[in-house]
Parts: C-alpha cells; structure tokens; sequence
C-alpha cells in the first residue's frame, strides 16, 4: 500500500506531457470551455483523437465516433436524412456538425447536454448509436495494452476512468477549430469576394446573422424555423429537455460553417440543397406559436438574390480544415 | 529543490497512511442499513407492500452533504461529499464521518441526490463518475436514485418497473434535504426501508419514471419516508 502510494506519487512527478495552447482566432470571442479543468496536452489529444476514431466504444465493434462524424464533411454524416447506428438502426435525428466546439454552451439539437465532456456519453449509450456503457468501455480500454499507454502518456495513470475517457475527447474535440474559410479570409482583409458572393454577403446580414451570427455563424439559442412538422418523428425539439410549451418545436441555431459539404439540411435532414433551404426561409415557413421573432415577416428574395446567397454560403468552407491531417485517423506517423 | 519535496512528499504520505490507519480504528460510522420492513433487503427475493408484490434488482442511490450536528450547536460536515450506495458495493454502506469523541450527536442531516452544481460541471471522477450508470445520457444531470425490478402488477415488457428519478433545473429539482434527530455518541444506524416508498404507490399505475418531471418530483418526496435513525 505504502509503496504503491510513492509510486503513484513518482508516476506523477514523471508525467511529462507537452502542453497545447488554445489559440483563439483573431476575432472570435472567448471559448466557453474552462480549460482549467481539463489542460488541454499533445498525449491528451492523440489519446482523443484514438477513441473518436475507434469502434471499440460501441457494443459490438462496429460503430465510432467519425461513422456519423467525418472529417471531410465538417465531422457529421453526408447522405442520409437521420443518423445510423448499431445493427443497421436508425436514429431520430440528423447528426450534428463538430466544429469550433470550445465556444459551444449545450450540445444537441434540444441543448438536452450542458457540457462538452459528458456528451459523448449520449451516443456511447443510446441504444440506436452505440448501444455501450460507459463501464463496459472502461473494461475494454482496461484489457488494451495500446490504451494503457496513451492513458499513461496522457494523464500520467494506467487506471483508465469514465471521466478520462470522457476528458480526452473532449481534448480531441476541442481541436476542431475552423477560421481559415474564404468568408474568413475577406474579414481579415487578404481575400476578396466575389460581385455576387458580396451581394450574398450583404443579404446575409441583413436576413440570417441575427440567429447565425458572426463570426461562428451561431448566437448559441434555440428557434422555431418554420418547418412542418414530420409526423414519422413527432419531434417537438427543445421542448422535451425543459418540458415548457414555449420551447415547442424549437431547435438548436447550427453553425453556417462548411456549410456546403454538410447536407443533408435540418434536425431531420429533410433538405438535401442549400437552394431548397433558402427557399425554406423565403417563401416555406410555417407560422404557428413558438416561431422566431426573425421569421415573422417573410424575406421576398428573388430568384437571383437567393443564388448570391448560396454562393456566399459557399465561402464558409474551410479546406484547411476538412483536410487537416491532424484530425484525421491516427496512423502510425501523424 | 526537487529533493527536499521528494523527501517532503514522502514524509507527507507517511503521515497520511499512518493517520489513515488511525482513523479506522476511531471512526465513527454512518451505517446504512437497506431495509424491506423488518427484514434486510434482498435483490431478487419477493416481497409484499400493501398494494403489489414486488422484487428488486438494481438499487443504487446518492446521499450527500452529510453533516452532524452535537448537542453544543456545533456541526461536523464531511469533506467528501458525494456518496453513492449500492446495494450490490457492501463498502458503500459504511461512511466513515469523523473520529469519534464523547460528544453527543442531536442530528443528522444529508441530502438525498446530487445538486445542481455537480450536475452542470461536466465529467467528475469517482462515485461521481459517469461509469458508475448514474449519469443520463441524452439529457445532462445525475440520477438521484436508481430503483429497477419486477412486478407481475406491471402490464410492462417483462413486468419490470424502473424508476430513475433525478432532474436538476426548476422546476423539476430532485434534491431531497433531510434532516433527523438523533441522541448518539456511537456509530449512526441509517434505516432506509423501501416499503415506506412502495407501500405509498401502485406499481400497476406507477411503473416507468426515467425523466425529471412532474412524477419524479412526487417519488422524490415520497422517498423522503424511507429515512429514520434506528
């Protein structure tokens, strides 16, 4: 006992871990995250980026985190409207991009998760996703030599816990911090936009940034936009988290950011185009209590001004991002 | 430099372990004692409350902000917070409160569940670890008290019963302050007797309550009877 206790001790003295600096883009507020509680570090990182990437979080080996959140695509799934998961299910909602996550204040589309570093317990645990405890994967990652190592390296122990599990992805996450798109490029003055993509720009803040504000392309609330509701889903948003009617059919204001490569569009992924969800916002919504302030008064775009907003819409991707071999799966030498 | 702390430090656990012995010895001990009316809970053995018949499966629940207050009006509160009782962890049923001493203890408070605090601060370590299935998933926030089992009252899949009752924002706030007279120098005997919450409900009615709301509000106060001091 004594001796395990100085040598617990010593392992920590030993702990040499190299420290990651957050860097904030110039522009952008401060992260919301508290770092304090979770010193963001390159073994921490790495230790992350091999749990996203392994299927070994979910029940039978077959699901990660990157099959519904790939990289190329802003970190969530292309192709289908509703999330898949375990044994070929299907989820209930469209999943989420992963993308400059430190300025987040809740998670989901119902804001149903208050913190960055118990998010990832929603997927490991929902019987559709991975259909896993958190308990079983510390059994898992317990019998792996592999990840008793990365959880040394990382957090100087081998006794690998739910909270840092949790921790490191959240370090992993963290990361994924996009600024560098062409939209960012004419904010710092060394691009230029287009005739049209200016013309999008300018309609753009006058009829989209209240709600997908500059410069993350989000405010961080919850509105009702105007869709019918689908009655397969019956899915009333935020409202089932604060069981208040005024949150009836409210959802989470995504970010706008790489946009282009996120489709499909919505909590439901109903929208497969950009053009179908600004004509949405045009001419499709749908009043009743709990719409948007915003929305009320419909935005009579033409044909022509509702392209330049698309084509402004386009410069939000981030190529340097999407491709960003850090992010990527972890082979051997990155 | 880095010798003197090592030296320091190796000192400091001498004396933690040393003190750490001590302290087993001279502890004085909350007991929590799981109860179906007289007997000693048993997972998976039937028992009777007034309106249904019943077995247990799962039984896991917090207690936290334990403290003691003497009769001189001073208080004891325990350093460590957060305790989780499990059933199925013997070692969860002991709570080491403070050395003992001849003072007389006239009451013992404590909450039932976590509080909000612990509820918005992310992933926290050891009984508060989100491994430890007290954790939600889709919905942030700790659950308070686990009870899982089976009824044949249950027109349920497998006539299982499952209550997880927690909820920490208003107005769904679970927590449950309790607060009992006492008259001891010695170890403290907790009762915690679940027919006191199973006899108050009907199990054909109430069967599934696996969010904060309304009906987790009620159990919460319910659950509230189950606690006296032997």
């Amino acid at each position: 006992m004594l001796f395990s206790w100085i040598a617990i001790s010593f392992g920590f003295f030993w702990l040499n871990t190299t420290p990651i600096y957050f860097d904030v883009p110039k522009g952008y507020p401060k992260p919301v995250y508290d770092f304090k509680n979770n010193p963001l570090t390159e073994e921490g990182f790495q230790l992350g980026r091999n749990l996203f990437y392994d299927p070994i979080l979910s029940k039978d080996t077959t699901i990660s985190c990157a099959s519904c959140h790939l990289q190329q695509t802003g970190f969530t799934h292309v192709d289908h409207e509703l999330s898949h998961g375990i044994d070929g299910k299907i989820g209930t909602r469209n999943s989420l991009t992963l993308q400059n996550l430190a300025w987040a204040k809740n998670f989901m589309w119902d804001g149903g998760v208050n913190h960055l570093d118990v998010q990832a317990i929603a997927p490991i645990s929902s019987e559709l996703e991975m259909n896993e405890t958190l308990e079983n994967v510390v059994a898992k990652l317990g019998k792996s030599s592999k990840y008793q190592k990365l959880f040394k390296e990382a957090f100087g122990t081998n006794k690998i816990t739910g909270q840092l599990i949790l921790k490191a992805i959240s370090q992993f996450v963290l990361m994924l911090k996009t600024f560098n798109s062409k939209y960012d490029k004419v904010i710092r003055n060394v691009d230029k936009f287009t005739e049209m993509e200016q013309k999008g720009y300018d309609l753009f803040k006058i009829n989209c940034a209240s709600c997908h504000k500059e410069p993350l392309l989000t405010n961080n609330s919850f509105e009702n936009n105007g869709l019918i509701i689908d009655e397969t889903l019956n899915d009333f948003g935020r409202m089932k988290i604060t069981q208040l009617s005024k949150d009836s059919l409210k959802f989470k204001v995504p970010t706008l950011r790489n946009i282009e490569f996120t489709f499909p569009y919505m909590h439901d992924g109903r929208f497969k185009t950009l053009t179908e969800v600004v004509k949405h916002y045009n001419s499709g919504i749908q009043k009743n209590k709990t719409l948007s302030k915003q929305l009320q008064k419909s935005m009579d775009l033409s044909d022509n001004e509702r392209t330049e907003i698309v084509a402004f819409l386009k410069t939000l991707t981030d190529k340097e991002f999407l491709f960003n071999p850090r992010f990527s799966y972890p082979k051997k030498n990155n | 430099m880095i010798k003197n702390l090592t030296f320091g430090l190796i000192i400091g656990i001498l004396f933690s372990q040393l003190s750490l012995a001590q302290n087993h010895i001279d502890s004085l001990f909350l007991k929590i004692n799981l109860k179906f009316r007289d007997n000693f809970l048993e997972l998976n053995k039937n028992y009777i409350s007034k309106n249904d018949t019943l077995k247990i499966s799962l039984l896991k629940f917090y207690l936290s902000g334990i403290e003691i207050e003497y009769n001189d009006k001073t208080k004891f509160v325990l350093q460590k917070k957060h305790h989780l009782i499990d059933i199925e962890n013997s070692n969860s049923l002991l709570v080491p409160v403070c050395k003992k001493n001849d003072k007389i203890i006239s009451k013992l408070n404590f909450n039932i569940g976590n509080d909000s605090l612990v509820s918005i601060s992310g992933a926290n370590s050891g009984d508060l670890d989100p491994q430890k299935g007290m954790y939600w998933a889709w919905q942030s926030g700790y659950i308070n008290l686990k009870i899982e089992g089976k009824s044949n009252s249950c027109k349920t899949r497998k006539n299982a019963f499952q209550f997880h009752i927690g909820g920490y924002m208003q107005p769904n706030y679970a927590l449950r302050n309790i607060s009992i007279n006492c008259n001891s120098i010695d170890d403290i005997n907790l009762i915690v007797d679940f027919s006191k919450l199973f006899d108050t409900i009907y199990l054909k009615e109430k069967n599934t309550i696996i969010i904060p709301g309304k009906e987790a509000m009620q159990l919460a106060d319910l659950s509230k009877n189950m606690f006296q001091l032997e």
